[in-house]
């Protein structure tokens, strides 16, 4: 018994001292880089329950729920090459005591870049995983799923509407969209140059009401049919789909 | 032959160990393929004599003042761990103000525990009821001397966590020791489970309800077409039938977030927004942990149904999910159907769960 007990405290030592060993002075060209994730309602900071938005069709909403899935967010470099900085990442707004801003960090080599890319979702082969298969408090097995065993939900916006301009917040939003068709890249251009010293902070960007209207074109919350889109009527969801797409923003600050 | 560098290894362990007695082996507790493992904290992994040890804590009235009540007497083995009152009754039956909840599985909910969410773990959840005035309204420090004299456990705790003197012990351990009894308390064979696993068939009546449950509706698969969506799965996520998260599901009518009586996850957070929210329960084995929701209000799964159908009371923080289902009753008895599929007798039963 006293034997097993050090062996099992040994093994523990071990595997620490061997992520010691393992640092590789090479890395230190290696710079510490955030990447802030914020969201905004119609180019303001999204704030959770506690603002009241007003919606182009005359209706108000208080936002509940802002959350998407990136997949192999990569930066590119001026020479050509690509650094992989994350194969997934669940970027999720739903606390009002939060801000809007979500930040995630990951070491860059230090250099010359051109240019963002990401894939807006669940990539098609992570997209066929049973979320079980993931440890307990992985992206992927954040509940962002159908059902039991099936595909992930890319993105969700939920909302409570006040259609009648009666003070209440009564008629509720919730679209879930995701599928392999669905799954978008988005590609930024922009030079910056990553050494360390002054080093620009990437602001990617998204707007919740962009998602929903365009200034144009405006998804008509007050149509029954078009407050949810769960799974099936992904059809429906095709149109905020395309329009989350394409209003991403990349800033360097 | 030991070598020296490893002899030189075993030095520097004793001394980084404090000297101390050797712990006991970490034992893996059998776990079902189909989770995800359960995260254990570094510094309590699960032993024989932790185990042992609370699963005796767990049964053992000495946790409350005057030794009436025990962890047991709200959290009862054969109804999956819970007290079958809308709301405990702690000792000299005082009425506490929430509802016993389950604890099957419990080492899975690996973000927050308790309806509000206030503890984070299982190791620092069981100082909470010790002391609380209307559960088993203790203090700490009367408790632990009384585990210091104790013939029995004093000699537990040391084998458990390599103690020496009894001055060590302290709440942290029996802690420890509660959170890796609870740890143990898998359900994974429930009808729901054999069905995923393809050795068990729905009945038409679970079938359908399952379909609701899930939405099939809304599958590319024509099946279920026409059928109307329960919802249910955007917050009781399987495996384990929670997405661990908080909502308001409309139990209430607040015409301002004020007005809760029990403001639930607020109570953490201190935001307004989080009035009237509580954290979504585990459904496994619900159809055993009767009465049901934070104040144990729904005496039956059939009044949840039918709450749930009704689309609930307005606030303006009722999750945008939770609406008119329009289910006939047929439907309604479907869903209660397929959630009693989720009972699991081999948990309720399990020898190694009880005293
Ligand atoms: C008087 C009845 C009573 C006693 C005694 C009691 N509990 Fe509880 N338990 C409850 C109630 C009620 C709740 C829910 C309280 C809340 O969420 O505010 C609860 C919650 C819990 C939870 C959190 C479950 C979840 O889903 O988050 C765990 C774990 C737990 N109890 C374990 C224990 C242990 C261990 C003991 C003994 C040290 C114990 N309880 C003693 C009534 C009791
Ligand atoms: C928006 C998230 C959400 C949805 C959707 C939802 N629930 Fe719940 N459910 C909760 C929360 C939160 C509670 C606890 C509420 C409370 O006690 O205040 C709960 C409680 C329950 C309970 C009581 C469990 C217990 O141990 O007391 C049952 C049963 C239940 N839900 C079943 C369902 C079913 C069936 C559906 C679909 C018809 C459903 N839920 C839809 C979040 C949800």
């Amino acid at each position: 018994m006293k034997y097993i007990s050090f062996f099992a405290l040994f093994s523990v030592l071990f595997v620490l001292a061997c992520q010691d060993d393992d640092y590789n002075p090479t890395r230190s060209e290696n710079i510490t880089t955030t990447i802030q994730f914020r969201a905004e309602y119609d180019n303001t900071n999204l704030a959770i329950q506690s603002a009241t938005y007003a919606y182009p069709t005359g209706a108000e909403l208080k936002a509940t729920l802002f959350q998407y899935y990136i997949s192999d967010l990569v930066l590119l470099a001026a020479d050509g090459s690509e650094v992989g900085l994350s194969d997934i990442e669940l970027i999720r707004y739903e606390d009002a005591t939060a801000d809007n801003i979500e930040e995630r960090t990951y070491d860059v080599p230090s250099g010359d870049y051109v240019g963002l890319r990401f894939g807006l979702g669940v990539k098609p082969d992570l997209n066929a995983t049973d979320p079980s298969n993931f440890a307990a408090n992985d992206p992927l097995n954040e509940n962002e799923f159908w059902n039991a065993n099936a595909r992930y939900v890319f993105a969700k916006i939920e909302a409570n509407a006040d259609l009648e301009n009666d003070g209440t917040f009564d008629t509720g939003l919730s679209y879930h969209m995701g599928s392999n068709d669905l799954y978008t890249t988005i590609t930024f251009a922009g030079n910056f140059n990553i050494d360390g010293d002054g080093d620009p902070q990437l602001v990617i960007t998204a707007d919740m009401l962009k998602a929903l209207s365009d200034g144009t074109n405006t998804f008509d919350i007050a149509d029954p049919d078009k407050q949810r889109v769960h799974g099936g009527n992904q059809a429906v969801a095709t149109e905020i789909w395309g329009r989350l797409v394409s209003q991403f923003e990349l800033s360097l600050q | 032959m030991i070598k020296p560098r490893v002899l030189g290894f075993w030095a520097i362990l004793l001394c980084l160990t404090g000297c101390q007695p050797a712990l006991p082996a970490p034992v893996a507790v059998s776990e079902p393929e189909h989770f995800a493992k359960i995260l254990y904290p570094e510094d309590n992994p699960t032993t024989i004599e932790g185990l042992a040890l609370g699963k005796q804590l767990f049964y053992d009235p000495i946790l409350s003042v005057d030794s009436t009540i025990s962890c047991s007497s709200c959290h009862l083995p054969e109804l999956a761990f819970t007290d079958g009152r809308s709301v405990s009754v702690g000792i000299n039956g005082r009425i506490g103000k929430r509802n016993s909840p389950g604890l099957a599985n419990i080492g899975y909910l690996h973000q927050t525990l308790f309806w509000d969410g206030r503890a984070d773990d299982l190791e620092t959840q069981a100082l909470h009821p010790v002391a609380d005035p209307n559960e088993m309204g203790g203090s700490w420090p009367l408790l632990i001397s009384k585990l210091r004299r104790n013939e029995n456990y004093w000699p537990a705790f040391q084998r458990t966590f390599g103690l020496i003197e009894i001055r060590e012990l302290t709440p942290d351990h029996v802690g420890k020791a509660l959170a890796q009894f609870q740890r143990s308390l898998i359900s994974s064979d429930s009808k729901y489970d054999r069905v995923e696993r393809g050795e068990a068939d729905f009945t038409e009546v679970e079938k359908l309800g399952h379909a609701i449950f899930f939405d099939l509706a809304d599958e590319p698969d024509p099946e279920f077409h026409g059928l109307p969506t329960g919802e249910c799965a955007h917050c009781h996520i399987p495996p384990h039938f929670t997405n661990q998260r908080f909502f308001n599901n409309g139990l209430d009518e607040a015409l301002l977030l004020e007005d809760f009586k029990d403001i639930g996850r607020a109570l953490v957070t201190g935001s307004v927004y989080d009035n009237g929210t509580f954290r979504t329960p585990g459904l496994r084995n619900v159809a055993l942990t009767a009465p049901y929701m934070h104040d144990g209000r729904f005496n039956t799964l059939k009044e949840v149904i039918s709450h749930y159908n009704s689309g609930g009371q307005y606030a303006e923080n009722r999750n945008a999910n939770i609406f008119k289902l329009g289910l006939s009753p047929d439907q309604e008895g479907a869903l209660v159907a397929f959630l009693h599929t989720l009972t699991d007798s081999s948990f309720v039963n399990n020898a190694d769960y009880h005293q």
